[in-house]
């Protein structure tokens, strides 16, 4: 190894950890021994600059992409949540843009985290509304492109869909948690009854927009986006409608779809 | 070579361009001369940091700053990344890629910081090679920042300022002065500002960064969170007078004001500018008057440091 190569280790070894590493003081002697003898601060602080730098820059990071959770936490709990997780998932990406994307998950796994889980959906809806904020632009089909296609063959139309199209399901109210700490308000005490969706887009104005989903438009999106078609999708909304309205809630749903631009564009073939 | 072949433009004065501010540019399209913008928070698909990005980018000469490139790392170059800040620079056409000499990350772990590198003869082959290397993917020369450093290693052969220099001309490329960071690493290191500035080469300076910083007494720390202070104007007078009308920037990335006190601050810089060239040769007095930043009215209450400038000791 060169020792260019060696320094580089050993400086990251020394970021990486802290006093509740057991080799914490090993990482530190051995960057001194690369550092010259400056006069006035010791190396002792040259180096915590570096230490605190690190973990300051992560820390904001997670607060900006994750600003109610921090709220839901309060700062002990956040705190601890961000050292926590900058230990267990040291950044290998180029842009702190994707630093948390490993959050929920370690949320949804961490022993002392996951007593809560909807600490972990709520990390996990804050990942997907910056997913609809910045994810791919597109144009958006209108009602009149469907209008467009001979009506025999609707049966057979498909849909695709705008990029920032998302669906968020969980099995607490952390939504309505996120919705009451974000109007100031006292969120609702966790409650597990019940399996929720929600679908996240961009909205015409590029804000991020979400809304709740009844289990049939949870459905019926859902098989659109597996590629089901018009048909198809019909057929299984009997378990909800029956055969006279279920195409008409289908249609009305769609020409809603169509107006929030969700619709990238109908294919028929 | 001849310095018209190595350098670009002078492009006046220019902001970085912050998310606070998207808004206010569109709206009242304020005459400054270009904005950089940080490379790294636009490699996104689309939504409205792109809007805004390709909107301003219509109308404003704009340039990339990256701080992911890891020139120094002993890490293989990231291929994907140059490939995304190529397929940015297609996009929103900068009139220059800059990023820092200096290594982030290592065995594929990013500290997001910019960590500083010995300044041996091996450091200089090493990053001239890959600088090169960026240049071939990129097909462009790119300008490489001096960092603020808070150590210095034993293995070190070399000033800063010559590393710097010797990495410049083996790998022919452009040398962005951070002014700030050169003030705060002589702080740091107790060093004279002034030696560092007399030994870079004026034909490779295409850019300076202007910034402010937090001063802890003993030490100081790189925090670009202030307004300019008068220790980083004075220095930047002496590095107009060494390197001539330089395009100059503020780079403000945290504690962020409104617009119009950035406005005020860059007019600060321009002031600078024409008090140092005032009596100087045409050429000069020319390339300054290419900048057409400076003449509207923009409303603040911002405070600017207007102390007289004061001579650094030489
Ligand atoms: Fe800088």
């Amino acid at each position: 190894m060169s020792r260019l190569a060696e320094i580089q280790q050993q400086f990251m070894a020394y970021l990486l950890s802290d006093e509740t590493n057991n080799d914490h003081n090993k990482c530190q002697s051995a960057m001194q021994a690369n550092m010259s003898q400056q006069a006035g601060i010791s190396a002792d602080i040259r180096l915590a600059i570096y230490a605190n730098a690190y973990r300051i820059r992560l820390k904001e990071t997670i607060e900006t992409d994750h600003e109610i959770l921090g709220r839901y936490l309060g700062d002990d709990l956040f705190d601890k949540m961000a050292a926590d997780y900058t230990r267990a998932h040291p950044s290998a990406n180029q842009s702190l843009r994707q630093f948390c994307d490993a959050l929920p998950d370690f949320l949804q796994q961490d022993l002392f985290f996951k007593q809560h889980p909807i600490i972990a959906d709520l990390a996990r809806f804050e990942r997907r509304l910056l997913n609809a904020f910045d994810a791919a632009d597109s144009t958006s089909a209108s009602f009149s492109d469907l209008q467009a296609i001979s009506p025999e063959l609707w049966p057979n139309c498909c849909l695709r869909f705008h990029p920032s199209v998302q669906i968020f399901t969980c099995s607490s109210n952390a939504v309505e948690a996120w919705q009451a700490l974000k109007a100031d308000s006292t969120p609702p005490a966790p409650d597990y009854q019940s399996t929720r969706a929600w679908l996240l887009w961009r909205g015409q104005t590029r804000l991020t927009e979400f809304a709740s989903l009844t289990a049939a438009q949870h459905a019926l999106l859902l098989g659109f986006i597996q590629g089901n078609n018009f048909a198809e999708q019909c057929e299984q909304m009997l378990e909800w409608h029956d055969e006279q309205s279920a195409p008409m809630m289908v249609l009305q749903t769609m020409q809603t779809w169509f107006q929030q631009g969700l619709i990238r564009a109908v294919v028929s073939d | 070579m001849p310095e018209s072949i190595i350098k670009q433009d002078f492009l006046g004065f220019g902001l970085g361009l912050r998310t606070d501010h998207f808004e206010h540019i569109l709206q009242h399209q304020p005459d400054i001369d270009w904005f950089e913008v940080l490379s790294e928070n636009f490699l996104v698909a689309g939504g409205k940091p792109r809007y805004y990005l390709e909107a301003i980018a219509e109308q404003y000469p704009v340039v990339m700053h990256g701080v992911s490139m890891s020139i120094g790392s002993t890490d293989p170059l990231d291929m994907d990344y140059l490939k995304a800040l190529k397929k940015l620079s297609n996009d929103i056409q900068p009139k220059w890629i800059s990023d820092h000499i200096c290594w982030t990350s290592i065995h594929g772990v990013n500290s997001h910081d910019l960590l500083p590198l010995p300044y041996t003869e091996e450091t200089v082959n090493h990053v001239a090679e890959r600088v090169r290397q960026v240049q071939d993917v990129l097909g462009r020369r790119i300008l490489l920042e001096n960092v603020s450093s808070y150590l210095s290693y034993q293995d070190s052969t070399m000033d800063e300022w010559d590393f710097l220099s010797q990495v410049a001309e083996a790998a022919d490329c452009l040398v962005l002065l951070d002014i700030n960071n050169i003030y705060v690493s002589a702080r740091n290191h107790h060093f004279n500002p002034l030696d560092y500035l007399k030994k870079i080469d004026p034909r490779r300076v295409q850019q300076f960064h202007l910034a402010g910083h937090s001063d802890y007494g003993d030490y100081v720390i790189d925090t670009h969170d202030h307004d300019v202070p008068t220790s980083v104007w004075t220095l930047y007078q002496a590095a107009l007078e060494r390197f001539g009308p330089i395009s100059t920037m503020i780079e403000r990335d945290a504690n962020i004001p409104q617009f119009p006190a950035l406005y005020d601050e860059l007019r600060q810089a321009k002031h600078i500018a024409e008090l140092t060239f005032a009596d100087s040769a045409q050429a000069e007095f020319h390339t300054l008057s290419q900048s057409r930043f400076g003449h509207q009215s923009q409303t603040s209450d911002h405070k600017v440091d207007n102390k007289p400038i004061l001579r650094v000791p030489s």
